[in-house]
């Protein structure tokens, strides 16, 4: 009788413990706003800019360069 | 794994972002049909070249205008094309962010995200086109500080006001520049009696299509059907007609930019006359028009460098930062 009460209080605390750490971290709004403006920093758009920028002239990656790509009518 | 997708849907060119790569795609929104079978013939670049010159059994379209889908089977085909091309298959669905017209209808909305799903998109979450635009053009959204943005595209015009990322003011006109490329079709129609293909009219407003007079004005010959007589016929076109043929056009864009200068805050405002206003999009291209802009509002504009590019970039951007912007998205914010 003893062992099957532990086994359910561990299997509650498994439960409880279980439960409180899936649960979403829930961010606080001071906290979600700064992210939010810290990815709409210079600093942090410098790595998409670098990488649509069209390529010096020589650049071996010119595949990419959308400039390359544009004898169609225009937006 | 897919690696997730900005998309671009514009009226007039389709451009795609992938996340760690860059621009992958650039075409225009064009698909070629056969009209019997409905079977897909050609897209992008090799189905805008067939625009006007297709047999009876072909047909080639537009399936967005307006920034807005008018035949939701056919652009969900076509995006299911443009994902493949960029590697997308069955068993690779990525996370797609595609930026609309701010001014599209909630039926609209759904109709975009309804097509990119079906068209093997794991998620689809739409960013209005002047937001990611002030992002594309490296705006310094994340101050207090007003940023002002006009998008002229093809079928929509829209300018923003932007602060501390946020869109501040919005107003949007569904006229772009197919309003211009049509405007001048009916006045070489109406005034010349031929009748020119959309095409044409467009090279027409590249070579000397202007919203105001510019130092380097040359006439341009144009070809098209006589309506009297069915014949060939060329007529030589100057670039005052031009501006008088696409006044109506210019005039409703300009008006839509000052109306939006009208819903500022006062505390913004004056940043625009410090900072400038800046232009994206294709129709932006047009000459003269930042400096009738300038001169009918006051306000300083200025052309951004990547102009075409400027919404996936911004798009592209949100994509990269996916967890820290998705309060930027559309459905997030109403809900």
């Amino acid at each position: 009788m003893i062992w099957v009460l532990i086994v359910i209080a561990a299997v509650a605390i498994v439960g409880v413990w279980f439960a409180i750490t899936r649960r979403p971290h829930q961010e606080s709004g001071v906290e979600s706003f700064r992210r939010h403006i810290d990815a709409l920093s210079p600093e942090a758009r410098r790595e998409v800019m670098d990488r649509v920028r069209p390529p010096q002239e020589g650049d071996a990656n010119r595949k990419h360069n959308p400039k390359d790509n544009t004898e169609g009518p225009e937006h | 794994m897919a690696r997730d997708l900005a998309i671009d849907l514009g009226t007039a060119n389709t451009l795609v972002y992938m996340k760690g790569r860059g621009i992958v795609l650039n075409e225009p929104s064009v698909i070629a049909l056969n009209r019997q079978t409905g079977e897909v013939l050609a897209t992008g670049r090799e189905a805008w070249q067939m625009i006007g010159r297709t047999p009876g059994y072909i047909v080639a379209v537009r399936p967005l205008r307006g920034g807005a889908i008018t035949d939701f089977e056919i652009t969900e085909r076509m995006i299911r094309l443009l994902l493949q091309r960029v590697g997308v298959s069955r068993f690779t669905r990525p996370k797609v962010v595609i930026c609309v017209p701010s001014a599209i209808t909630e039926v609209e909305r759904r109709a975009v995200t309804d097509a990119a799903r079906r068209a093997g998109a794991a998620d689809a979450q739409l960013i209005e086109q002047p937001m990611a635009a002030a992002i594309g053009a490296d705006l310094p959204i994340d101050e207090p500080v007003g940023n002002m943005v006009i998008d002229i595209g093809g079928g929509t015009s829209e300018t923003a006001v932007i602060s501390l990322g946020g869109v501040v003011a919005l107003e949007a006109v569904r006229v772009g520049s197919f309003d211009i490329d049509a405007a001048i079709q009916a006045y070489v129609r109406r005034e010349h009696g031929i009748a020119i293909g959309e095409r044409t009219a467009e090279e027409v407003k590249m070579a000397i299509g202007s919203a105001a007079p510019t130092d380097d004005e040359s006439q341009a010959e144009v070809r098209g059907r006589d309506l009297m007589t069915g014949l060939p016929k060329t007529v030589v076109l100057t670039p005052e007609e031009i501006r008088f043929a696409i006044e109506d056009v210019v005039s409703s864009i300009i008006a839509s930019v000052i109306r939006c200068l009208a819903k500022a805050p006062p505390e913004l405002a004056q940043d625009f006359l410090v900072r400038g206003m800046y232009l994206v999009g294709g129709g932006g291209l047009l000459r003269g028009l930042a400096q009738r802009i300038e001169r009918e509002t006051q306000v300083p504009v200025k052309m951004s460098n990547m102009p075409l590019e400027a919404v996936v970039m911004g798009a592209g951007h949100c994509i990269e930062h996916y967890d820290a912007l998705k309060n930027m998205f559309m459905g997030a914010r109403r809900t």
